[in-house]
């Protein structure tokens, strides 16, 4: 219990200043979109016009722009790279940190069991992701519920940020599995969001060639996309299940090999 | 009964060496020193033995107990000053101290108090506002407040001035007549002597050699430099207990054991212009070990 209320008050600071830039972020692209709205210019024939990579790159794929729905789907990848990000982050620098300031001499030496440590850690990183989810839920409501003229967005927010959830725990398991396993706990952080960078730039690349499709599988940034939840009827059950999967590994082996390997001091 | 049991540990990292087959034991209520020079591996002793790193071979037990099996049920008797002290920079030492408190159930906040009184230091200061030195006195508080059975000490004295080293000093005998065991490791020789009941001397990851602080003392090497006003004949110095003469000219040097009369009467009898008498570094008698062990 210590340990979870120790990590709680480091990562408080951090955790506010993410809180407000998710609030600015939403906040500073809606207010995109009520210039947009207000110019009286039809979005979607704005996006038809662009080449199909560019529309790509934007995340337009199949987005309906006339309705705000489909506008914060756009926006939605910005704020899922943003929270994953943070996960990725937060998972592996968490574990690492103790190692990386040479305090893992003082914690360890303590009457604790690693599995204790990293139970208590796991548990304050978790309660970390589920405030900025929250935040980040109430934000986007918040703010998109004016622009929606008639249109229930709440029920397509709470799908996507169900899916948002779920992909932060998967990254700050990855996180945590890698500074787990790595001998060198300076380099975790950078390794974690080195590979959640990778697999998002595969999800564009995906986009944009519409060829290696079945890549798909192997960047989670495919698993919960807002024209699949919000249109396709929720969430694909094989990406729930992979997803789970991933999230059930990485545990695994944060707990084996943490137990396992000599902490470097 | 044995505190600190080692059993043929041994660990290596990749393809360099830690320690070797090493085997001691450390009885209940004694200050064991633990010496070598730096990299001799009596930091992988004291982390294998804290479970921060494990074995590759062999094993430890601890109050009876195998180090690996009950890690945490042991730790709650252990107080460990490690060699550099790393803290959670942006706390305060008074919410440091709580924190490490905590890990114990027991009440330690009087204990606190009296430890940073007599060793002079400031509760409520930030951790990484403090110098090298207070951040070791930090450790100290840290390491005792939980009044543990077993106390262990990694090179604890660098970093401290002479009085708070006194002060120090003092505090680990009151423990240990409190009934704490103490591992002190060290590779300064004098304070060794000066606590230690018995040492285990370590090179290069072996065991070379378990003495009574007692019987390292009689074994009272002396280095010897003389500068002559003319040049000695070869091999005047040659006698009992002189090892490593080296004899250049007017210069001459050498490591006396022995009776220290016999060679300041052979001094006396030449003409010299300068002498020096210096305890011999740690270095000059573990190479006197090796020569033993050839």
């Amino acid at each position: 219990m210590n340990i979870f209320i120790r990590e709680l008050k480091a990562n408080r600071k951090a955790l506010i200043i993410w809180c407000i830039g998710v609030v600015f972020l939403v906040g500073s692209g809606m207010s995109k979109y009520a210039g947009m709205y207000s110019s009286g210019q039809s979005m979607n024939n704005l996006m038809a016009d662009l080449p199909k990579s560019l529309q790509a790159m934007f995340g337009v794929g199949g987005l309906d722009l006339s309705k705000v729905s489909g506008y914060y789907g756009i926006l939605f990848i910005y704020l899922l790279v943003m929270a994953t990000i943070h996960a990725a982050m937060l998972g592996s620098s968490i574990l690492s940190k103790e190692e990386r300031d040479k305090t893992s001499e003082f914690l360890m030496v303590k009457p604790v069991s690693r599995n204790q440590v990293l139970s208590a850690k796991l548990c304050a990183a978790i309660m970390n992701v589920i405030i900025f989810n929250v935040v980040m839920l109430v934000s986007s409501i918040g703010l998109v519920n004016p622009y929606a003229k008639g249109e229930n967005v709440i029920p397509d927010i709470l799908l996507l940020m169900g899916g948002m959830f779920i992909l932060q725990l998967l990254f700050l398991m990855l996180g945590m599995a890698i500074a787990a396993i790595s001998k060198h706990p300076k380099r975790a952080v950078s390794l974690s969001t080195g590979i959640l960078l990778a697999t998002f730039i595969l999800s564009m690349m995906i986009d944009i060639s519409g060829q290696i499709d079945a890549l798909k599988y192997v960047t989670p940034f495919k698993y919960f996309e807002a024209k699949q939840v919000m249109y396709g009827g929720g969430y694909d059950p094989v990406f729930v299940i992979l997803s789970v999967v991933i999230i059930a590994v990485s545990l695994f082996a944060t707990y084996y090999f943490y137990n396992k390997r000599d902490l470097t001091v | 009964m044995n505190v600190i049991e080692i059993d043929h540990l041994t660990k290596t990292y990749g393809q360099a060496r830690g320690i070797t087959d090493l085997s001691f034991t450390v009885e209940k209520g004694e200050i064991f020193g633990f010496i070598g020079p730096n990299g001799a591996g009596k930091s992988t002793t004291i982390r294998t033995l804290l479970g921060l790193i494990h074995p590759t071979s062999g094993s430890a037990k601890i109050f009876g107990k195998d180090i690996i099996q009950h890690g945490p049920e042991i730790k709650r008797e252990i107080g460990y000053l490690p060699s550099e002290v790393f803290y959670y920079d942006n706390m305060k030492v008074k919410d440091l101290l709580k924190y490490s408190a905590s890990f114990y159930n027991k009440d330690c906040s009087k204990r606190i108090k009296e430890l940073a009184e007599v060793m002079d230091l400031d509760l409520s200061k930030k951790i990484d506002d403090l110098s090298l030195g207070n951040k070791k006195k930090v450790g100290i508080v840290q390491g005792l407040l939980h009044g543990p059975k077993l106390i262990i000490l990694d090179e604890p004295t660098s970093g401290l001035d002479p009085l708070m080293q006194q002060k120090f000093f003092e505090l680990l005998e009151q423990e240990n007549k409190k009934g704490a065991t103490i591992l002190f490791s060290s590779h300064i020789l004098s304070e060794v002597q000066r606590l230690c009941n018995r040492v285990a001397i370590v090179k290069e990851g072996k065991l070379i050699q378990l003495e009574k602080i007692s019987t390292l003392k009689e074994s009272n090497y002396k280095r010897f430099k003389i500068e002559t006003k003319t040049p000695v004949s070869a091999g005047y110095f040659r006698m009992v207990g002189v090892n490593e003469l080296k004899e250049e000219g007017q210069h001459v040097s050498f490591l006396y054991k022995g009776n220290i009369n016999e060679v300041m009467r052979k001094i006396a009898a030449i003409e010299i212009q300068n002498v020096w008498v210096e305890e011999p570094d740690l270095e000059e008698i573990f190479m006197h070990y090796y020569e033993k062990e050839d």
